[in-house]
This record gives structure tokens, C-alpha cells and sequence, in this order.
């Protein structure tokens, strides 16, 4: 994203009055801005700062906002237990599943970059789970992980698991669980898909030039594929910590958040607190905080980048 | 030159004996994980039409079967007639006639601007736009549906489509604006030496050109929308307006006449919403991947 905004033209400014061609531009450029224009304020900006005011006040939309000044936020972090549960939780399932997503995406797609015949099956073989809506993926997958019944315990039990997970029922089992019903739909995705591109992008002559040097396959990926594909791997890191952090359809209908408190992210205790006791408040007092925690950690790793993103020929 | 000649050709020919047999190895070590990983990816689906043939009484038996004894595609009208699945089907469909269009043009005029004209304010609204990917939806979430309770529009299909009319989304202007960019200027400056406004040009010139970057935006707009499950859910009480998502989950959990196990039925409701987007990705197949390759790659 950094490259990105240097690679921006910047508008032509020279001169002081505006010829006309340049007020020809103005007129059409902000034309055709006026739609997004609209949505931007009209569902972004004003939303935004209104759920910051909001986040100030008592709220429960049918009578009007009471201010409370900082009150939502200091029982945030001082009278909310679960606020630290869910922030935890939410962070083991991003934590974990974003790194073995990216990892085991860029895994297939080295796989399927292989010069081989037959492999765009394999990668409509790949790409196919990816299709199902995760509201369907739920539903699957609590059957195949179903305690009793399901295929995968029953299977386990034939390989002499006597006593096999839980999963979905099972507090230590409830996030794992979901980690893997991720990786099934999003490992041969849309991010699959771009590490694919990434790895299309690499000059074959870089490849000649190390078979030359004597490499083998090994050398090759160590040395050649996987530092220019540190762009692709920053790219998918980011996105995927963003949507990572604020999952919520899995576990709202797979588990509900429970059993227990397991798997009730910090999406799913804002949505409770705002749909289901109606604090809209206090619920937007979360959801300010977590739009600087998800800034800040995206901002941390650009800044991060720095140090191993590698942009051949950039 | 000198080095290559004074070569032994034996040697060479050795040297590429032993590369063609590592190659080998590569290539069926490849092919192996290739197949285990691709079975894995496959199995649940085809687990899923499985399950949904079968009684559930033979579902919930000790000894599973792979293949249903007798398939039965009773299962399938029985989800028709346990809820009302072809509605939420239909609204499903209704809601992506709305937002498909809307998408298709708002996108279109954003990504033109931002492509085509040099206008002051250009790039800071760009890295606006770009920077509303990074921000969580539950940030505005609150005061939308605040505002959308005070103007009587809980349970009515606009706040799940008005903002595919206003621009339908950062991500698709982006990749939108990408592809635009693409197209080579000397036409628009043709077409504009002929006499024709911007308007005339984006409709007469760029639009038919850009059949490919749309037909994809459709798409995405089809799947997102098919997919979507949290809108709905709290915009939507009344069953008969729910969408195919929000009516599986429904279905997941209310009680019905019948106390039966009804994981054959669930596993039919999955592949009847699944039938759609499949269906879709084999007519359309090229299309999925050009739109990631389009958007994702120069940021």
C-alpha cells in the first residue's frame, strides 16, 4: 500500500489560475464522484462519527442518547470480563488460523505452479469449497465433525481414537474447530489464486540463472521463489488479519459463541451487547475500540514490511 | 563459446540423465500430494450430497455409508415443504437484481473518475477510499441501523442494497479503476476529437470494452451478496422476507412438527444453496480468477 500511493499521479497544479482543460476535469472528475461520494459520507463518515458519539452516551435507540462522557470506555477496560475473554479468544483464532491460511495457500499454489498437465482440475478441486457460503459450510461441518455421528470422529474411532475430539461441543476444541472448517473453504481460494499470480510474476530467467549456480528444487524455493513472493505474502497477511479478527457468521451459527464462552469473539460480544440487550452505547464504545486495534496492527506491519518484503526490480 | 566445445558431450548427456530422474520423482511426488490434498478439498462436498440422500436413520448409524442405499430425493421436496426455502431463494435472487445493476454503474462512473480525470482532490479521496477496507464494519454498523430504524426501513431489502448504488464498495471501484487504466487513452482522446462527451465516451467506448472487468464485478457482487449472512440477519425479522442464508440458519434451529434428526434434510437445504454459486463458477469459470488477478496484484 505504500508503493501504491507514490505510483498516484498527482493532479496538475501548476500555474495559479485554472485553464480550462483543468476546470474541465474538476467538473467531470467530481461528476462521477457524486455517487460514492454520497455512500461515503452518507454511510461511512456519518455513521462513523456518529457511533463515536454514541460511544459517549447510554443509548438503547428507543429513547434518546444519554451522555456518559468516557464511562462506556473506562468499563471497558476495567468492569467487563468478557471484553479481555473475547479480545483473547479473537486473537488465538486470528492468530492461529491467518498464518497456517497463508501459509498452506502459498503451499498449493507452489504445488499447482509446477509444470505439469491435469493441474487446472486440481485447482477447480482446490477452489471449489471456497464457493460454498459459509452459513452451508457451517451446516456441513457440524455434521462431519458432528460428537457421535459425524464421519471424522467415526473415523477416528476405526483408527483406535477411542475417545476423539468434541469439536463444536468441546470448550478447547470449539476455535479449532472453526480454524478448520476455515482452512477447508479458504486455503484453495481467492488467496490461493493470487499466490498463483505472485508465483507467475517470478522471471523464469531467475530460475535459469540459479539451475546454472547449481541449485536444486530446494535452493530454488529458499532463495528464489519465496523472496519474491514476500509482496504476495504481505498482501494475503494483512487482508487476512482484517477479516480474521472480525469473524462472526462461523461462530454465531456454528456455536453461538459458546460452548461456554469458546468461541465468542469480540464481534460477537459487540453484537450481543448492541442487538441483544440493546446498549448501543457501549456496543459502539467496542467497535471504536477495535477499529484502532485493527488500523493499528495494519499499520504496524506495514511498518514492519520494511524490513522483509522484498520488490524485485521496485 | 571455447568452454562449451571443449565439453565432453558423454558428460553432458550424463549430467542430464541424472536431472531427467530427480525430475521424475519431483513430478510424481507432486502428483501424489497434488491428489491427497485435492481428495481431502472434495470429500465434505461430496459428503454433503451423500448425507443428503440418505434416511437418517442410516445417517445415525454406527456403521456409516459412503453411498446412500437408495438415494433419496424425497429429502429434497421435504425442505421445500418443512420451510419456505423457494421463497428465500427467491429473495436471495431479488436482492442481486437489485445490487447487480447498482454495482455495475455506481462502480463504474467511480472507477472512471478516478481512472480518467485529473482533477484536484483526486488522490486524497483515492486513499479515502482504499482506507475504508482497513476500517470494521461494526463502526458504522450502529448508527446505520439507527438511521435505517428512524426511516421505517427494518425489514425492507434497502439497507442491504443501497450501498450498491453509491459506489458498491471500495473493492470494486478498485478493480474497476485498474482495468481502466488498462485501456489504451488515445481512444478516449479520439472519441473526443470526434465530438463526444465524457459521458458519451464512457458509454460508447470504454463500457463495451470493459464487458470482461464487469462480467466479474457481477459476479463478485452475486457471490457477496448470495453469501451474506450478518445484514440480513438484523435488518430481517420476518421469515418471509429472509434471504437462503439467513433462512439455512432458521432452519438449523427451529423446532418443527417432527422431533426426527434432521441432518439429511440440513445437508439438502447446504446443496440447494450451494447449487447456485457452483452453477455459476462453471459457466464462468475464467472470470472468478481474472478479477483476483486484476485487483489484487498492484497494491
Amino acid at each position: 500500500m505504500a508503493t501504491l500511493t507514490s505510483r498516484l499521479k498527482v493532479p496538475g497544479m501548476s500555474g495559479g489560475l485554472l485553464t480550462t482543460r483543468q476546470r474541465r476535469e474538476n467538473f467531470y472528475g467530481y461528476l462521477f464522484l457524486t455517487p460514492w461520494l454520497l455512500g461515503f459520507f452518507g454511510l461511512f463518515i456519518g455513521p462513523g462519527l456518529g457511533s463515536f458519539y454514541f460511544s459517549l452516551t447510554k443509548y438503547d435507540v428507543l429513547s434518546s442518547p444519554q451522555w456518559i462522557g468516557l464511562d462506556n470506555y473506562i468499563t471497558m477496560f476495567t468492569d467487563d470480563p468478557l471484553f479481555w475473554t473475547s479480545l483473547g479468544r479473537t486473537f488465538y483464532y486470528a492468530g492461529l488460523g491467518v498464518p497456517l491460511g497463508v501459509i498452506g495457500s502459498m503451499f498449493l499454489a507452489i504445488l499447482l505452479n509446477a509444470k505439469l498437465r491435469g493441474l487446472a482440475t486440481y485447482r477447480t478441486l482446490f477452489f471449489m469449497p471456497s464457493l460454498v457460503p459459509i452459513v452451508a459450510s457451517v451446516v456441513l461441518w457440524k455434521w462431519l465433525l458432528n460428537d457421535d455421528f459425524g464421519i471424522i470422529n467415526q473415523t477416528l474411532n476405526d483408527l483406535g481414537w477411542s475417545d476423539p475430539p468434541g469439536w463444536f461441543g468441546d470448550r478447547r476444541w470449539a476455535i479449532p474447530s472453526l480454524i478448520l472448517m476455515g482452512l477447508w473453504q479458504g486455503l484453495g481460494g481467492t488467496r490461493m489464486i493470487i499466490f498463483l499470480a505472485g508465483l507467475q510474476g517470478i522471471p523464469e530467467t531467475l530460475y535459469e540463472a540459479a539451475s546454472i549456480d547449481g541449485a536444486n528444487a530446494y535452493h530454488k524455493l529458499l532463495h528464489v521463489t519465496l523472496p519474491l513472493l514476500t509482496p504476495t505474502i504481505f498482501f494475503n497477511m494483512v487482508l487476512g488479519v482484517i477479516g480474521g479478527l472480525q469473524v462472526f457468521t462461523a461462530a454465531f451459527v456454528a456455536t453461538e459463541g459458546g460452548p461456554g464462552f469458546a468461541t465468542t469473539f469480540y464481534s460477537l460480544h459487540l453484537y450481543r451487547h448492541a442487538f441483544d440487550y440493546w446498549n448501543m452505547g457501549y456496543a459502539s464504545a467496542l467497535a471504536w475500540f477495535f477499529a484502532i486495534v485493527i488500523v493499528s496492527l495494519t499499520i504496524w506491519q506495514l511498518r514492519l514490511s520494511r524490513r522483509w518484503v522484498f520488490y524485485y526490480g521496485g | 563459446m571455447a568452454a562449451t566445445l571443449d565439453r565432453l558431450p558423454s558428460a553432458d548427456i550424463q549430467i542430464d540423465v541424472q536431472r531427467r530422474g530427480r525430475n521424475q520423482i519431483q513430478m510424481a511426488l507432486t502428483y501424489i500430494l497434488l491428489t491427497i490434498a485435492s481428495l481431502l478439498f472434495a470429500f465434505p462436498l461430496f459428503w454433503t450430497v451423500s448425507s443428503s440422500l440418505q434416511t437418517w436413520q442410516e445417517l445415525r448409524s454406527f456403521t456409516p455409508h459412503l453411498l446412500p442405499v437408495v438415494p433419496q430425493w424425497g429429502n429434497y421436496a421435504q425442505v421445500f415443504e418443512s420451510v419456505p426455502f423457494a421463497r428465500w431463494l427467491g429473495n436471495s435472487f431479488l436482492i442481486t437484481a437489485i445490487t447487480i445493476p447498482g454495482t455495475i454503474i455506481t462502480a463504474s462512473l467511480t472507477a472512471y473518475s478516478f481512472a480518467r480525470f485529473n482533477y484536484i482532490g483526486k488522490e486524497f479521496w483515492f486513499v479515502l477510499m482504499l482506507g475504508t477496507l482497513m476500517i470494521p464494519s461494526q463502526v458504522t454498523l450502529i448508527p446505520q441501523y439507527v438511521l435505517f430504524f428512524n426511516l421505517k426501513l427494518i425489514n425492507t431489502y434497502v439497507p442491504l442494497t443501497i450501498g450498491s448504488w453509491l459506489g458498491g464498495g471500495a473493492f470494486m471501484i478498485f478493480l474497476l479503476r485498474q482495468f481502466i487504466m488498462s485501456i489504451p487513452k488515445d481512444l478516449d482522446e479520439a472519441a473526443l476529437m470526434d465530438g463526444a462527451n465524457p459521458v458519451r465516451i464512457l458509454r460508447s467506448v470504454l463500457l463495451p470494452l470493459m464487458k470482461p472487468a464487469l462480467t466479474t464485478v457481477a459476479i463478485l457482487q452475486f457471490l457477496n451478496d448470495w453469501n451474506e449472512f450478518f445484514a440480513p440477519f438484523i435488518y430481517l425479522s420476518r421469515s418471509h422476507l429472509f434471504t437462503a442464508a439467513v433462512g439455512l440458519r432458521f432452519f438449523q434451529n427451529i423446532p418443527l412438527e417432527t422431533t426426527d434428526p434432521r441432518d439429511h434434510l440440513l445437508m439438502a437445504a447446504a446443496a440447494i444453496m450451494t447449487i447456485p454459486v457452483i452453477t455459476l463458477f462453471a459457466m464462468a469459470q475464467r472470470y472468478f480468477i481474472q478479477g483476483v488477478v486484476l485487483s489484487g496484484l498492484k497494491i
